[in-house]
């Protein structure tokens, strides 16, 4: 540790004001506080400190996103494996997995790390560890088939249109990572619109379990169709499945899920109410079934837990404290109305099969106004209180 | 009518290093200073110089906007220094005692004379006497208006800050000296007297305590603030004045009274791990922590007066502040550490759940430094908050209105019912390291200008 502390200094010398790197100081300062804890002193009251920061906060972000990203990476092998007719080998489909994987998130990295590096130098201000979180969330919110330059423009967007110019990390009033996913939604359709798309392996393409129900028409059963299609409710949950990377298992969704809220990062009532929102309207849709309506408002509703992002993205996305709602009863609402949402697109609205990004997207621009009447409705309980006594 | 309000939000932070439940008597120390940044909303007009003599009761300055509110001297010798900072703020008026505690006089009642006197006899003699600063207001926490008529007086017997005095322990045997104290700041409101103090709470001054009414409060920290108290038994709207002291104020008032003298006796519990000797001892106002912690070493360590949440880093040299009955003394943090956020926090504390530690509850006593652990981010995780504060408060909502500068949502979030140390364990626990308790006192500051 000396020898290291040595090193440091002499680098950081390099970094000080008046010297030719200083501009590049926070590129500096978050390569020595990421290596050595910054080791700063209170100045005031209180002086003892609480251990937890930020950094620790956010890698255990990440750290609940590693099931999904090695079942992502397994499962885009496996698919490949599949179509290609190869014996199933588990080594081999995690490599060839990874080799796709890890260079999507690569390029998240670099393009999405550049932006942020670039906006810290010019603000002067220290890089938040947010983006270690957002850069790992965008990738896995993406097909496997995505061509790179696609993810470059996507993170790029994301970052700098979702998040830094609204101030930075804690200022964004949408999720960076599905904002930057939802520029590509639109701007490429041909790619993610979630029909039939999805194994990175030339001219072959498989409609997705919410594509294959979007298109069943009117009158039939979900459930046979589905399983018609080859998709069982087990290999749903477990991930055996083409999507995107991150989104397939929902068991890993559930593990990362179970870290989240022992740690108390994310907050249980966000999960919940989407959990709850999504049930309720599941079980209303299914009500008004019959030979009028779409094959798709047939699937019980525990069904659509196990479809497309909707698992991941209420454990990652809608937890998102600084998109989603600031009050208590405030993340029951919110919550509670992703959940609906996503089931208002996904069945009720024939133009999208999924409806998981819309559903948080158009949740976190509601979500100040339902706030704003929580917050209200609290000051005047509060003055009544006091007029009370 | 005990009843026992209990409170379940907030953490007590259990260090190591508290002090024997015994007062220590001690010979009076060689230099006092008096702080007049303490006195909040006194604008100091020197009324000594240097070189001067004092006696214990000698007024050293006086308010530029009410000059009967006078700060005195707490011990007899020579005004050797008087310090100024920025602006030439007045920061420390600075006494080398002649060991003899020399007392002014002021006029003795008996307990005929004190029910005679009327409400405006009282404030003068307290005015005069010099414990006037011992009444304090809320809103602003600032010295109370001798002008106005508080809707009724809060006296806080108990302390929930890491370590604190255990203020039970000072009022043993004190009854007949409490309660007079308690007939005298009777008189000065047409309301109650609310007298706050910990459910287990021994001494019969406090829980025989006539003609006053008696509020027991259990729970963790901030269970003791002064804040929490008002919040529970009788909450400020706009416009309201409450006021406030402390119980061993109450026994000052009396002995001005009684005695005709101004008692500068103050009981300090001597904390922390970085002083070997904990006990309460009995030294007077403004005394240097060099005679509190005599042979006191000096390196690696801080001396804090009050609370490791809400005290004054004075240094070794430094001196008590006047509303303050603790010192605490830990050791300097600072050391970086390899890879820090990968450890898994087996031997760190933490209040969240983001450590090992978390889970396994241990009841060892906590070591903690004063290393920031963290360098500042904006506000991420803003659910944090709430559990520390049991004041009807949605605290991140109140810290963005002052941020913001909207100071009248900020009032209406309930700005005026705090104090900004009902959030010093907000501060604590804040991963981006954001100091909420010192921007609630920006936003108070501001209200206070406002007003």
């Amino acid at each position: 540790m000396g020898i290291v502390n040595k090193r440091f200094e002499k680098i950081s010398e390099l970094f000080s004001p008046g010297k030719p790197l200083e501009r590049f100081y926070p590129i500096f300062e978050a390569w020595d506080n990421f290596l050595r804890t910054p080791g700063t002193r209170t100045q005031k009251a209180p002086h003892v400190r609480d251990v937890v920061d930020l950094k620790r906060v956010m890698i255990i972000v990440v750290i609940a996103l590693f099931p999904c990203l090695f079942m992502g990476m397994y499962n885009v092998g496996y698919q490949i494996q599949k179509f290609q007719g190869a014996a199933a080998s588990f080594p081999a489909a995690l490599l060839s997995g990874a080799r796709i994987v890890l260079p999507i998130l690569l390029v998240t990295y670099l393009v999405g790390g550049f932006w942020e590096v670039l906006f810290a130098v010019i603000r002067k201000h220290e890089i938040n560890e947010g983006f270690l979180v957002t850069g790992i969330l965008f990738a896995l919110t993406l097909p496997p088939s995505i061509p790179l330059w696609q993810v470059a423009v996507g993170i790029s967007f994301g970052v700098v249109i979702g998040k830094e110019i609204f101030g930075g990390t804690g200022y964004n009033v949408l999720n960076p990572a599905l904002t930057g996913r939802a520029f590509l939604f639109f701007a490429y359709p041909g790619y993610l619109s979630g029909d039939s798309v999805w194994a990175a392996v030339d001219g072959f393409s498989r409609a997705t379990p919410l594509a294959v129900l979007s298109a069943s028409g009117k009158g039939g059963a979900a459930v046979q169709t589905l399983l018609d299609a080859g998709y069982t409710f087990q290999n749903m949950f477990w991930g055996f499945i083409p999507g995107s990377i991150g989104e397939t298992s929902k068991a890993a969704c559930l593990l990362g899920l179970f870290l989240l809220l022992m740690t108390r990062i994310a907050n249980w009532r966000v999960v919940v109410g989407c959990f709850l929102g999504l049930m309720t309207t599941g079980l209303l849709c299914m009500n008004f079934q019959g030979g009028q309506t779409l094959t798709y408002f047939s699937l019980p509703a525990h069904w659509h837990l196990v479809m497309g992002g909707f698992a991941f993205g209420a454990i990652f996305m809608a937890t998102d404290p600084v998109s989603s709602c600031a009050t208590q009863p405030g993340r029951w609402i919110y919550g509670f109305l992703v959940g609906a949402l996503v089931m208002v697109i996904r069945v009720l609205n024939p133009a999208y099969p999924e409806g998981v990004m819309l559903a948080i997207l158009f949740m976190n621009i509601v979500a100040p106004l339902i706030d704003y009447l929580v917050v209200e409705s609290h000051i005047r309980r509060r003055a009544k209180h006091a007029t009370a006594r | 009518m005990m009843n026992v309000i209990h409170i379940r939000k907030g953490k007590d932070l259990r260090l190591k290093g508290a002090a024997e439940k015994r007062i220590e008597e001690t010979v009076p120390p060689q230099t006092v200073a008096i702080l007049p940044l303490d006195f909040r909303g006194v604008i100091p007009r020197l009324l000594i110089q240097p070189g001067q003599t004092v006696k214990v009761g000698t007024p050293l300055f006086e308010d530029h906007n009410v000059p009967e509110i006078k700060i005195v001297s707490p011990a007899s010798g020579e005004i050797v220094a008087i310090r100024r900072g920025d602006k030439r703020v007045l920061q420390e008026i600075i006494i080398k005692t002649d060991g003899k505690q020399g007392l002014e006089r002021f006029r003795e009642f008996d307990a005929s004379a004190i029910k005679n006197c009327s409400r405006e006899d009282i404030i003068q003699v307290l005015l005069r006497g010099g414990v006037w600063p011992c009444l304090r207001q809320r809103p602003f926490s600032k010295i109370a208006n001798p002008q106005d008529r508080p809707k009724c007086i809060f006296v806080q017997a108990m302390n929930t800050e890491p370590l604190a005095l255990d203020v039970d322990v000072l009022l043993r045997d004190r009854d007949a000296e409490f309660q007079l104290g308690l007939e005298i700041i009777k008189k000065l409101t047409a309301g109650e007297i609310h007298l706050c103090f910990s459910s287990t709470a021994k001494s019969t001054a406090l829980t025989h305590a006539p003609g006053v009414v008696r509020h027991l409060f259990s729970g963790p920290h901030p269970a003791g603030n002064v804040s929490t108290h008002i919040h529970y038994i009788d909450p400020i709207k706009k416009g309201d004045i409450v006021w406030y002291l402390q119980a061993e104020d109450v026994l000052r008032i009396a002995r001005l009274f009684r005695e005709g003298l101004f008692s500068p006796e103050k009981v300090v519990a001597v904390t922390g791990e970085g002083v070997s000797r904990r006990v309460y001892k009995k030294t007077i106002i403004g005394a240097s922590l060099a005679d509190i912690i005599p042979g006191s070493p000096p390196g690696g360590l801080r001396y804090i007066s009050g609370s490791v949440l809400r005290g004054e880093n004075v240094g070794r040299e430094g001196f008590l502040h006047f509303y303050d009955s603790q010192v605490t003394v830990i050791p300097e943090g600072g050391k970086r550490e390899f890879l820090g956020w990968l450890s898994f926090g087996i031997k760190k504390f933490s209040l969240t759940r983001t450590l090992a530690s978390s889970f396994f509850p241990s009841s060892r006593e906590l070591s903690l430094d004063t290393d920031n652990h963290g360098s500042k981010r904006s506000i991420i995780l803003n659910d944090i908050y709430d559990p520390y504060v049991p004041l009807d408060i949605l605290v991140y909502f109140l810290v963005r209105a002052i941020l913001s500068g909207d100071l009248e949502e900020a009032e209406r979030l309930g700005l005026l019912e705090c104090a900004e140390e009902d959030f010093s364990l907000c501060s604590f626990v804040c991963p981006s390291k954001v100091d909420i308790a010192e921007i609630l006192r920006r936003g108070l500051a501001a209200a206070e200008k406002d007003s």
